[in-house]
């Protein structure tokens, strides 16, 4: 039963970086496919672009965060194996939902916003500060999603 | 039909092209030359500079409008991931090329003389493949059903010498295309942009029939389907006094070409301000889509941008080689 544990744990794990990376990339493909518009008749706003296209980038590595800290809790990363019977295993499940569900929708969300931010410094490059808030505000989500995860992931005791 | 996930990049890109278009600086600034010459030389300074120099005759504007339009359109073809939303916008290019080669031919048989120089470049058929099928009445590989619609033509002239019913023909292909185009794209702005076009230019027939004096049932085979509004509708307007028109079609958008119709004068300084203000309204259909980031509408609006931005150049171009008043110029001036 054990092993089922650390399977469920390392499943948790799996998710919160799988669906977070996913979409991030999916996040970042939108935005660069936007900058690659603008870049192809101005190149000058290369630094502004990618800044926007990065933003989306960052559900992946709170995803990666939080994977990380699940194998830590069950011992995965260095030290020895603990015991995780099923009911802890879960759990730790259940802590890697919400950055794998919010960091998955989010990044894609974000991506389409700063695709949209991308075509705003297009025409008004004097608009820049404005047009970082607008994806940025979506981060919002996916930093509450982190921390619920992070949270829980401390509560479980192992 | 391609994903309007997959405009991204084209509606980005447009987005930058658009920071080419004239601004309003540039046209105070046409407005503000004495003459032709001083006009010219203010276009050199724009996106149309490059073309203007290229000209072997100083005082012509037209043969760099056109390079700047087809320009503009080899461009877009290039990245747009539907082929449809550009051969709209040139569809009637290839209308206009066939009725001057059309016209030409039926002129040479009655002992006139052809204008080729009239024939544009920015149809969807190159010009001399539509020479070529035209003059040697090969019209097998004409594409968009012209191998029908040229033959009937023809036929038609060849019956009646009514070079009017040849137009009407042509003209009824040009809609049912551009219908047909954009019902295969299936996108909502496109069809709406389609069927508002035919609104808009049965409107305009209307009007210049009303002023020849036609009465309902002389102007139906001038009016198109396919529109938003009923033919019929459309054509019960001769029979009322132009001053109501707006009041009559309030339960559609294409009313808005006509507010304002009230105050003219008279049905020929209607026509004049229609032209412009079937323009906005067109553009006012489209405007609405620039605030969507994927939407492939935004390729419209650009052409359409273009097309209208073409249109306050050449206006002005050609008041101002005319001496026109300034107030009056700046009155046609679409909004782009």
């Amino acid at each position: 039963m054990d092993q089922l544990g650390i399977m469920l744990a390392v499943l948790g794990a799996a998710l919160a970086a799988g669906f977070s990376g996913s979409g991030s990339a999916i996040g970042v493909g939108i935005a660069g496919e936007s900058g690659a518009g603008i870049m192809t008749e101005d190149p000058g706003k290369f630094g502004l672009v990618l800044l926007l296209q990065a933003l989306p980038g960052t559900q992946g590595i709170y995803g990666l965060l939080t994977a990380f800290f699940a194998i830590l809790k069950v011992g995965l990363l260095g030290g020895a194996v603990v015991s995780v019977n099923v009911w802890q295993g879960l759990g730790v499940l259940f802590a890697c939902l919400p950055i794998a569900i919010a960091g998955y929708y989010s990044a894609i969300a974000q991506g389409k916003t700063s695709a949209a931010s991308i075509q705003m410094i297009a025409k008004r490059p004097e608009e820049t500060g404005k047009a970082v808030i607008l994806p940025a505000m979506v981060e919002t989500y996916a930093v509450l999603a982190l921390l619920m995860s992070i949270i829980l992931l401390n509560s479980i005791q192992i | 039909m391609a994903d309007p996930a997959d405009y991204g990049y084209a509606v980005s890109r447009l987005r930058a092209m658009e920071n080419r278009l004239l601004d309003q600086g540039v046209y105070q600034r046409l407005l503000d030359s004495e003459d032709l010459p001083s006009a010219l030389k203010v276009m050199s300074e724009t996106a149309y500079g490059k073309w203007f120099l290229e000209q072997q005759n100083e005082n012509t504007f037209e043969p760099a409008i056109e390079s700047e339009l087809k320009h503009v359109y080899t461009e877009t073809e290039q990245f747009v991931p539907d082929p449809c939303l550009y051969r709209i916008f040139r569809l009637p290019y290839d209308i206009h090329n066939i009725k001057v080669l059309l016209k030409g031919i039926f002129k040479q048989k009655q002992g006139g003389q052809r204008r080729l120089d009239l024939l544009t470049s920015l149809g969807n058929i190159p010009v001399d493949d539509l020479v070529m099928a035209i003059e040697s009445e090969d019209y097998r590989l004409m594409p968009f059903g012209f191998h029908r619609t040229v033959p009937e033509s023809v036929s038609i002239w060849e019956q009646t010498h009514d070079i009017l019913q040849v137009e009407r023909i042509l003209d009824q292909a040009l809609f049912s295309l551009q219908i047909k185009m954009a019902d295969e794209v299936a996108f909502e702005g496109v069809k709406l942009f389609a069927r508002s076009r035919v609104d808009t230019e049965n409107i305009r027939n209307v009007a210049r029939l009303k002023r020849m004096g036609f009465d309902s049932s002389q102007a139906a085979p001038f009016l198109h389907n396919g529109g938003s509004v009923p033919v019929e509708k459309i054509q019960s307007l001769i029979n009322e006094p132009y001053e109501g028109w707006e009041r009559i079609l309030s339960f559609a958008d294409v009313s808005r070409t006509l507010s304002g119709a009230q105050d003219h004068a008279d049905l020929d300084s209607l026509i004049v301000d229609l032209e412009k203000s079937i323009d906005d309204f067109l553009s006012w259909v489209l405007a609405k889509y620039k605030y969507s980031p994927f939407a492939p509408e935004n390729v419209l609006h650009y052409l359409w941008m273009k097309e209208t931005e073409a249109k306050n150049v050449r206006v002005l171009l050609i008041g101002i080689g005319n001496g026109a008043e300034r107030t009056v110029l700046r009155r046609l001036l679409r909004n782009v």
